[in-house]
């Protein structure tokens, strides 16, 4: 290695170097007091902090399933989705930021909830659903084998079928002992 | 070879819709479906995009009965009542998709507002993809080839019953599938043991007729003559018998003789079962296995490893269970149910009746039943597996339990899943219970009511007459009709549940490879090792592209070094250089040949590849390393290991090159394994040679050992190396670095050092070691 790159304008790149991977491991926190988001005539949201304007973040959910509206991550929108910071807790927003966040959110993490089981009928390798969804009835397939019925505690339940499309049962205590017995086989 | 099909075949009723409206279908491009608003809400849209405009059409109503890939029909899209808006490509620029947690979002700048248009779950996403993806190309300015145009494969529907295929790499539609083809499959394979088969069958007809012939000895021969003192007929076959004492003893005799005839039919047909399925089974369990090995990568990468083995192992299995212990008795018990029937109905037709009728309603009962024992089983079956499971990963984890001291929580992890057994068994064990309470009830209510008829008609209270034996015998019959009930309740189930299985058998024999040797291969002895790479792009989900438009150049002899995170694509160009995958887009040539018209035999030989991941099979180390020239001499063995300065590490072990290693065998370390696979492919002395991150897993010291082996190793091929330290590739001619797919910078070491880019960045960082490895941008 020849000694003329390691001359003084590479301690600059180093200190660089060094910056970034502090903020990397650093958590930024995204407050009403340091952050405003607001809507994109799109329907999109769009992000001020520290002084930067983001046209447009997307937003994830850290925990999806047990924490829903806790610890959000705020991420550009490119391919490499580089985090800007996470929101702690979604209620302490004012409530026109709450319902422009959560739109957001609610497409990302679209699931239609399973609220009946009509019937299910297994067939050589494949399972064919037809139940009563949230957004109306719906018929689908998956193939028999344990993993397309993830059972996240004793009663939330998600179903993926043939395409991995995502169903949930989020309360199987809701279901009549009837719909229960037909999908015992799959929890 | 069908016909070639473009993404801008308009299906009629769409074309139709669109000339109703007067918008132009000229010069279409493609045309995608999405099935969702960006409220959530189900809607259909269609979006056309043609040389000069998008058109969106969308459902002037929202979805509300959906039905998704392998019901059935697909739900019909009334294009005719669609609302139309049409946008001039001038106004639009960067078409998105976002991913969601299940499909994707469409969105564009319309006169520069960022624009959502709609939404669509997985089954619509590899359309709208291919959309994204022209429409970019086209607002670029680009060309679109011919190739890309084409639609490589078309989603197709069963002939039968119209619906999608659930399973893309397999056409087969599992409701229309023909069952019986399977089976037959499945016969063709014991064609060979056709003599025995024919033996068998004999053997199991004689053995129904001993079955049948029982309940008539015991009952009408007993006690009508032997115990009446009245031979009949029979006493004509033998006038010399007088004696009633002698006819009970040639009775008896001959009844013995029955029951010992039938044992050594069933011992006869038992061994030559024994004999036949095993060979089958483990030919058809070879089979898989073969057809596993000619497998792209690409197919193990979409199946767990778990699913393979149960396909293997208890498939194979089933299919056995069903040959061994079903199959066998079909005919014996077919058999029973007519000649009893014969010999009933012959003897007395309305006793007969009485005796058959309860039959039907009980068998019916027991066929309704049979199904919730058989869920009940399947249930237990599903919770031990799970409980498996569940010691198999503590188990394999058991030094991180003991580390962070969790003993208490897994126990409690372990008795959750313990007592969901327990539940399954006991559900299990009570519905088997009642079941057979049942089935026994029934088939006895049977047995009372032919006594009860029977004894009035004995007593003459009916008209017609009877003897007691003839009673006795019915009672014999349909004693022996329990059997076959008890068989036919299951055995469709069961005929479907190996069915099943053999169906999932056949689907991986029958399974093309995505990488297919081409038929008429360009034969090369001997490369030069000359590779150039030609607009390469590849993608294993359609929505990633893991490599973008790769043009590449290296010239035989050279070393290529090839830099950038992890994540970058760098493992995925080579693979596709070894041919392991095929690139979506674009070509690669070694000497100038397309590596797809290459045989696979002629492209391997003349690739090494020493990977990150080592593999060390079971059996000794010398097997290991002469695993790529099985033909090399010990000579040539030591060589390569000393070249690896692998050597000495194994002349120390007690066993030497005798030493076996793999699973259950000697564990080695992350360097010593590295220094076995290098030695292998010094061995096998390919002209071109892929490092993959190498020498990842060694310390700095043995680093240089594997390093002075390289350098040696790399003389006079043409060498691929991948690596995270720098220093790994001081010896390279050429450089790139790759960045998301792309080749962002690309020289010799100077040149990049004076472009100030990513390389020089790394450069910096690592040689002032700085431990940043790991550690994402």
């Amino acid at each position: 290695m020849s000694t003329e790159i390691l001359n003084t304008e590479n301690v600059d790149i180093l200190e660089q170097e060094k910056q970034k991977v502090d903020r990397l491991l650093s958590m930024n926190y995204l407050t009403p007091e340091n952050a405003s988001f607001a809507p994109t005539p799109g329907g999109f949201v769009s992000l001020t902090a520290e002084g930067k304007t983001y046209p447009r973040v997307t937003i994830y959910r850290a925990f999806p399933f047990t924490q829903p509206g806790e610890f959000l991550s705020v991420r550009e929108p490119d391919d490499k989705a580089r985090e800007i910071g996470i929101i702690r807790d979604l209620s302490q927003w004012d409530e026109e930021t709450r319902q422009n966040i959560e739109r957001q959110l609610s497409l990302r993490y679209y699931m239609p909830a399973i609220t009946r089981i009509y019937s299910i009928k297994e067939e050589y390798g494949y399972a064919y659903w037809s139940v009563l969804t949230d957004r109306g009835p719906c018929k689908f397939t998956i193939s028999s084998g344990s993993s397309s019925v993830v059972r996240l505690s004793d009663s939330h339940v998600i179903v993926k079928d043939i395409d991995e499309n995502r169903y949930e049962i989020p309360d199987l205590s809701k279901l009549t002992p009837k719909e229960l017995k037909r999908i015992d086989l799959y929890i | 070879m069908s016909k070639r099909t473009l993404y801008s075949d308009l299906p009629a009723d769409l074309s139709a819709a669109l000339d109703k409206q007067g918008l132009s279908t000229e010069g279409v491009v493609i045309w995608a479906n999405a099935d969702m608003d960006i409220d959530c809400t189900f809607r259909m849209h269609v979006f056309v995009l043609t040389r000069t405009h998008l058109i969106h059409g969308f459902a002037p109503e929202h979805t509300t009965r959906r039905t998704m890939t392998g019901f059935g029909k697909p739900d019909a899209i009334h294009y005719d009542i669609f609302v139309w808006d049409t946008y001039e490509l001038s106004s639009l620029t960067e078409p998105t998709i976002d991913n969601l947690v299940v499909g994707g979002m469409f969105h564009i700048t319309i006169d520069g507002i960022d624009t959502p248009l709609a939404a669509y779950t997985n089954s619509y996403g590899r359309r709208m993809h291919k959309l994204k993806d022209l429409f970019a190309r086209m607002l670029e300015g680009k060309e679109l080839t011919e190739e890309q145009l084409t639609e490589r494969d078309r989603e197709q529907v069963c002939p039968k019953c119209g619906s999608p295929y659930p399973n893309k790499d397999r056409k087969i539609c599992p409701k229309c599938i023909d069952r019986r083809s399977i089976f037959l499959r499945l016969f063709s394979y014991f064609k060979p043991y056709w003599g025995m088969l024919v033996v068998i069958s004999l053997l199991s007809i004689l053995n129904s007729l001993c079955n049948s012939i029982w309940p008539y000895l015991n009952g009408t021969i007993l006690y009508d003559m032997v115990l009446s003192e009245d031979m009949g007929v029979v006493g004509e076959y033998m006038p010399s018998v007088t004696s009633f004492f002698t006819w009970l003893l040639i009775l008896a005799l001959t009844m013995a003789g029955l029951k010992l005839l039938q044992q050594l039919f069933g011992i006869v047909q038992g061994r030559i079962v024994a004999n036949i399925v095993p060979n089958v089974v483990s030919r058809v369990k070879s089979q898989v296995f073969e057809s596993i090995q000619s497998l792209s990568v690409s197919f193990f990468s979409k199946r767990q490893t778990g699913s393979l083995m149960t396909r293997i192992v208890d498939d194979a299995g089933s299919i056995s269970e069903l040959f061994i212990d079903g199959l066998p008795f079909l005919l014996p018990n077919v058999l029973t149910v007519v000649f009893s029937c014969y010999v009933m109905y012959s003897t007395n037709w309305l006793l007969a009746l009485v005796a058959t009728l309860v039959l039907p309603p009980a068998f019916i009962f027991v066929g309704k039943l049979e199904p919730l024992l058989w869920h009940y089983w399947s249930k237990q079956h599903q919770t031990n597996r799970n409980l498996r499971a569940r010691v198999n990963d503590n188990l394999v984890g058991a030094r991180v339990v003991k580390a962070f001291g969790q003993q208490e929580q897994e126990m409690a992890r372990f008795s959750k899943a313990n007592v969901r057994v327990q539940d399954a068994q006991m559900d299990t064990v009570r519905f088997d219970t009642k079941f057979h309470a049942i089935f026994w009830v029934a088939k006895n209510a049977s047995v009372m009511l032919v006594w009860a008829i029977g004894s009035m008609i004995v007593l003459n209270l009916t008209g017609s007459s009877m003897t007691y034996g003839t009673l006795i015998t019915f009672v014999g019959y349909v004693n022996l009709l329990a059997g076959p009930l008890d068989f036919f309740s299951y055995i469709f189930r069961w005929w479907a549940h190996s069915m099943n299985s053999a169906q999932r058998i056949f689907e991986i024999i029958d399974s093309q490879p995505d990488v297919v040797e081409s038929l008429n291969p360009v034969h090369v002895d001997s490369l030069k090792g000359d590779i150039r790479l030609e607009n390469v792009s590849f993608s294993y989900e359609p929505n990633k592209k893991v490599l973008k438009n790769v043009n590449l150049h290296v010239e035989p002899g050279k070393m290529l070094g090839i830099v950038g995170k992890s994540g970058a694509g760098k493992s995925t160009l080579v693979n596709l250089i070894t041919r392991l995958y095929d690139p979506t887009e674009g070509n690669i040539y070694l000497d100038g040949i397309n590596v797809r018209d290459m045989s696979f035999a002629d492209v391997r030989r003349n690739i090494a590849f020493v990977s990150q991941e080592t593999y060390i099979f079971r059996g000794s180390i010398y097997d290991n390393i002469v695993y790529g020239k099985p033909d090399a001499s010990p000579e040539e063995v030591l060589n390569a290991a000393i070249a690896a300065s692998a050597h000495n590490f194994i002349c120390k072990l007690p066993d030497g090159y005798d030493t076996i290693v793999g699973s259950g065998g000697r564990s080695l370390s992350g360097g010593e394994r590295q220094r076995i696979s290098i030695a292998r492919a010094i061995l096998a002395d390919p002209k071109i040679l892929i490092l993959d991150e190498a020498t990842a897993a060694v310390d700095t010291e043995t680093e240089k050992n594997i390093q002075s082996a390289l350098s040696k190793l790399i003389v006079g091929r043409t060498t691929l190396s991948i690596a995270h330290r720098l220093s790994t590739l001081r010896d390279a001619d050429d450089l790139i670095v790759l960045e998301d797919g792309e080749i962002t910078e690309h020289g010799e070491h100077g040149d990049l050092v004076r472009q100030k880019g990513a390389y020089y960045k790394l450069l910096q960082i690592q040689s002032k070691a700085l431990a940043m490895r790991g550690i994402e941008d």
